[in-house]
């Protein structure tokens, strides 16, 4: 809460950290209002800001990590949206929906079929529907997974999966698990390494040695084969999933980075100043090394973003996630029913949620790479 | 150095030990036990069940099974695999082993070394159409879903072209009646493999101490990698299993490029950062002042400077590739340790995933210290006092 | 060929010779916003064995000049127009692999900062050896390179056990005279020594100072000091040149240019610092900032700063006149500069 006040200034006491504004009011020796601090703050980072977005604006990989990345919001954002309106619950659910689509064959000669998504070979007809049929005609059986499909009752851009689900709608719902994962993950690990860092530069010493140490051990454990272990232990959800990955990855090479940047904080004259001043030790963390150590920390929660979802699509894979959907799923669904090696047959099953995963992966990376550009100046182009 | 040495040894041993004991305590967190895989079946009645568990000792209370585990971890015994059973854990996984290290060795020298290559060249050639291409498929090789990345090069290369063999180590088929066993071979393999590359080193190093001449040390230096590369060829060639070499060899090409590919946009990617800013170096302008040649600015001045930065990146990087292996042998039925691994998770092996999480802690402690004892190689600045 | 610094000692010099002539020398920067005039129509000579100075505030394109004569700028300068005649060749003319065979034998170069012209990871013996590999290549064994790189040592006041070792063991002084000492490795013709000094404790930098001038003189070199150090340069130089924005403004015989400086810009430079000894004299200081190259001002590039100035300066550009046998100057009112210093005392 701010107050204003008056204050009466002589021309000795003058700070020149003040604005110019109050200098020239000081000049004139007239009474000086002090604007309060959190509003120069606030207009200190609005202007920060938007430089830091004009620069961020040059860098073409990250504008084109930013629209990416706005794409699967969209996505995620539309699909409670078409759940609610457009689409009927009982079909399109990403996981308990169902459709049977109907396909249409033309019976053929044993061994005579050229397009096995159209044509059905003579012996399998009678097997699937009644012995009496013949060859030349045309039968309905319902199959999972359809092709794409834009027509009927129940268009399916994307197809459906072998259990019958709408591949499209489960690449939205999708979007919205990778979101979550991704932030939870991502704003745990820079929580745990910007307070691990801060502290660690701060204090030094035993403490700094101790969480270095720490930060050993856990870059000595690879990350994928300990998570497969901690989800046969316990039955994961994404949200704890997030949380696991985030503290796993906060306290080790992450800390380690941030304590180098808060360490060349830590010895800039300020941070004495601020002693000097009488501030306390949580005082000149929290409000002075934490904030310097912040824009590297968003720089890296976007590569965190990056392997968090990574890691959750290839345990999703594994099956050993309890997770209702995922794009990790339902390439594992496509893996246990049998149709991983259908290359373009089955293209459907595959590529969208491989590519998925892959493309938004990509889009916070080079969204990483656009901010390390504005944070790190001699990457610029000139 | 012998004091570093040491110290480092005693630092890795602690570790280990906290390592393996909190791998072992999360895999007891595992819910049932390998006495439930015969559940299933009706006919074995409970006692039985019962029974096995008493054998295996996994009636005793928690910490005398942890104290016995530790105790004998150190004196060589991982204990009996639980699912192939009564194999030990240890031929289980030195067996599977070697052929995880293959994999892992060849996937990451090869992408450590294309990757450095072409990240020092793109660097150097300062923008451009390829330069964005190179980095624009770097960074698409780093954040691809690696498990389906692996697939579709698996069905691509293995499946489509039919230029590999799907998956797997051998062609059984092929094997069958032919009186050579698969892992003799692949041992042997490697043995040649290792002993020529050790005799190149050593050759080379002698060459690089004692030339007079820059033109005859690279002729030099060519004409041993030629000799070194054509001689294993030839010992191969004349020996009776060369069929069962080369499809051994076959079988390990597509596995060994995907890991490899994927490993090589981040190598390629750190490089040219590295590059970047040592070019932005004084020392860059003297040797250009001093009227070096390009090649030799670019080769001996920066890219000599930027390998450090990369080494150190190579650490962090181990992670990922032991990550990226269990995958790889996943999807190509690699019969390797990381299979192994999921597996015994699938059936609760406690030892089996206790053992393969012990050795890959082993590797990585390892890898860990043989990468700063490079990392002190490379820098004169920094020694090991 | 056997090379020692003896061999240099008998170099004969004629102090009339011109060795580099550089003659309205326009160079370029191109970058996102436009094209930024770096130096704009340089033009003096450095005869044999001759110490010259160039002075001038950060960014008046000193370096860049000194950068241009090696040919090392930077990818995005643009040779405009002019030339560098060393020995009467056209520098700017020369192949790329030509330009590369002479630079350090015939011109060599002391960087500024030169603690890091070091390359870190190599010996500092390696790092000059490699220059005699480079010019001499197949004309010196190891024998005789480690022979002359041990003299080169001596003569810069190195112990020579130091040849083995690592840039990180040597204090910053020893950097710079093991930097000079590589310099003089091909023997070449020209030093060029951008701020040899800064960043350099003042003893040192004296020892460095008298090193160079030494050497300049058992040796029969020329030395370009590039500096914004006006006490360095009037220590160790013969002739001056002051430069600003680009342009050359006045150049002459030091004792002279530092008698009776007639560019505005070059007095208030060489008044800007206090003098112990002498008269106690009124400080004048040099308002406002150097001006942005992207869009230099019109006519003389001074004019906004200059004290002294007239209508006539901020329309047209003063040439480079004669006024003094050897001093040259641009300004209008060049003749008016003693009297209007005074005034401005006042």
């Amino acid at each position: 809460m701010a107050t204003k006040e008056t204050i009466r200034l002589e021309s000795e006491h003058v700070d020149d950290q003040l604005d110019t504004t109050v200098l020239e009011e000081l000049v004139r020796g007239e009474e000086v209002t002090a604007t309060p601090l959190w509003k120069i703050r606030l207009r200190l980072f609005r202007r920060s800001f938007s430089q830091n977005w004009g620069l961020f604006k040059e860098s073409k990989m990250g504008m084109v990590g930013l629209v990416i990345i706005a794409i699967f919001g969209l996505m995620a954002v539309a699909h409670p949206i078409l759940m609610n309106t457009v689409w009927d619950p009982l079909v399109y659910h990403p996981v308990t929906g169902y459709d049977s689509v109907v396909t249409e064959y033309t019976i053929v000669e044993d061994g005579a079929v050229v397009d096995p998504l159209t044509e059905l070979e003579l012996s399998e007809a009678r097997f699937e529907l009644n012995p009496s049929v013949k060859v030349g005609e045309l039968v309905r059986i319902p199959s999972q997974p359809a092709p794409p499909s834009l027509s009927g009752e129940h268009p399916h851009f994307l197809g459906t999966d072998p259990l019958g689900r709408d591949i499209f709608s489960q690449l939205l719902y999708g979007s919205r698990a990778a979101f979550l994962l991704g932030f939870v993950a991502a704003l745990t690990t820079v929580f745990i390494a910007t307070t691990v860092g801060s502290i660690a530069a701060y204090y030094g010493g035993a403490i700094d040695g101790f969480f270095m140490r720490f930060a050993d051990l856990i870059l000595l454990m690879p990350l994928l084969p300990l998570l497969i272990v901690l989800s046969a232990a316990v039955r994961i959800n994404m949200v704890m999933l997030g949380v696991f990955i985030g503290i796993l990855s906060g306290f080790g090479a992450e800390a380690i980075v941030l304590k180098s940047q808060a360490l060349s904080i830590r010895v800039k004259s300020y941070i004495d100043a601020a002693r000097v001043a009488g501030g306390g030790d949580r005082h000149i963390i929290f409000r002075h090394i934490v904030p310097n150590v912040l824009p590297l920390s968003f720089l890296y929660m976007m590569f965190g973003i990056t392997g968090a979802i990574t890691l959750e699509a290839t345990l999703s894979f594994f099956g050993l996630l309890n997770v209702p959907m995922s794009w990790g799923i339902m390439i594992n669904t496509a893996s246990t029913q049998g149709y991983l090696l259908s290359g373009t047959n089955y293209w459907w099953l595959l590529f969208p949620a491989g590519l998925a995963v892959s493309f938004l992966a990509f889009g916070f990376f080079i969204v990483g790479r656009g901010m390390d550009e504005v944070i790190n100046p001699r990457l610029r182009a000139r | 150095m012998i004091k570093f040495l040491s110290f480092r040894l005693v630092q890795m041993f602690i570790l280990f030990v906290v390592f393996l004991s909190i791998v072992w305590l999360l895999l007891q967190a595992m819910p049932g036990d390998i006495s439930d895989t015969l559940i299933g079946s009706p006919e074995i009645p409970l006692a039985t069940r019962l029974e096995l568990r008493a054998r295996l000792g996994l009636d005793q209370p928690l910490f005398v099974q942890y104290w016995t585990y530790i105790t004998n971890f150190f004196k060589g015994e991982m204990g009996v695999s639980f699912s192939r059973y009564p194999k030990d854990v240890s031929t289980v996984l030195f067996e599977a082993l070697p052929r995880t290290i293959v994999l892992f060795l060849s996937a990451t020298v090869l992408a450590f070394w294309m990757g450095f290559k072409s990240g020092k060249l793109i660097a150097w050639g300062r923008g451009g159409k390829t330069e964005q291409v190179f980095i624009v498929g770097g960074v698409f090789l780093q954040t691809v879903f690696y498990a389906w990345f692996a697939i579709v090069m698996l069905w691509v290369f293995g499946f489509y072209f039919g230029w590999f063999p799907i998956g797997r180590f051998i062609s059984v088929a092929l094997w069958q009646g032919s009186g050579f066993d698969a892992t003799d071979v692949f041992e042997e393999m490697i043995l040649s493999v290792f002993i020529v590359t050790v005799i190149y080193g050593v050759v080379r190093y002698f060459i690089r101490r004692y030339s007079q001449n820059l033109v005859t040390e690279q002729r030099m230096l060519r004409g041993t990698l030629a000799l070194a590369v054509s001689g294993l060829f030839l010992y191969w060639y004349l020996d009776p299993a060369r069929t069962y070499v080369a499809d051994i060899a076959h079988h390990t090409m597509l596995p060994v490029i995907t890991l490899g590919l994927v490993a090589f946009g981040a190598t390629m990617l750190i490089t040219r950062s590295a590059m970047l800013e040592t070019l932005g170096e004084d020392y860059i302008l003297t040797a250009r002042a001093k009227g070096l040649s390009d090649r030799v600015i670019r080769d001996r001045h920066a890219a000599r400077n930027a390998m450090l930065p990369v080494t150190t990146s190579f650490v962090l990087a181990l992670s990922f590739v032991i990550g990226g292996g269990i995958v790889t042998e996943t999807i190509f039925s690699w019969p390797g340790m990381g299979l192994l691994f999921l597996q015994g998770i699938g059936v609760s092996d406690i030892p089996l995933v206790a053992g393969a999480l012990a050795i890959t802690g082993v590797l990585a402690l390892f890898g860990h210290l043989i990468a700063d004892i490079l990392y002190t190689v490379l820098d004169p600045r920094i020694r090991l006092t | 060929m056997a090379l020692s610094l003896e061999n240099l000692q008998t170099r004969q010099i004629d102090p009339n010779k011109p060795l580099l002539e550089i003659d309205d020398l326009v160079m370029r920067y191109k970058i996102k916003a436009g094209e930024v005039s770096a130096v704009e129509g340089v033009t003096f000579t450095i005869h044999q064995g001759e110490a010259v100075g160039l002075v001038g505030e950060s960014g008046c394109g000193k370096t860049s000049t000194a950068l241009a004569l090696l040919r090392l700028l930077p990818a995005n300068a643009e040779y405009f127009s002019g030339e560098i005649r060393l020995n009467g060749e056209d520098l700017l003319q020369l192949s790329t692999d030509q330009m590369r065979a002479r630079r350090w034998k015939d011109i060599a170069m002391v960087f500024q900062g030169a603690m890091n012209a070091w390359n870190p990871v190599y010996r500092i013996g390696d790092q000059i050896r490699e220059v005699l590999d480079t010019h001499y290549r197949g004309e010196l064994d190891v024998d005789e390179q480690d022979r002359h790189m041990e003299s080169l040592f001596t003569a810069v006041g190195l112990p020579t056990e130091m040849i083995i070792r690592y840039p990180h063991e040597f204090s910053g002084g020893m950097r710079q005279r093991a930097v000079i000492a590589m310099a003089l490795a091909c023997s070449p013709e020209l030093i060029i020594a951008d701020e040899p000094t800064t960043a350099l404790d003042v003893i040192v930098q004296d020892q460095i100072l008298k090193e160079l001038k030494r050497i300049q003189r058992d040796l029969g070199m020329s030395i370009l000091y590039i500096s914004h150090d006006i006490a360095v340069i009037a220590e160790v130089t013969d002739s001056l040149g002051v430069m600003y924005a680009g342009k050359l403004v006045e150049y002459g015989p030091t004792a002279e240019v530092f008698a009776r400086p007639r560019h505005p810009y070059s007095y208030l430079l060489l008044r800007s610092t206090p003098s112990i000894t002498g008269p106690r004299r009124q400080l004048a200081p040099l308002e406002g900032e150097p001006p942005d190259l992207l869009h230099p001002p019109s006519g003389c590039r001074f004019h906004p700063r200059c004290p002294f100035a007239t209508e006539k300066c901020a329309i047209e550009e003063p040439p480079l006149d004669e006024i003094a046998p050897g001093h040259r100057v641009a300004c209008w009112n060049h003749e008016d500069v003693p009297e209007l210093a005074e005034e401005l005392r006042r």
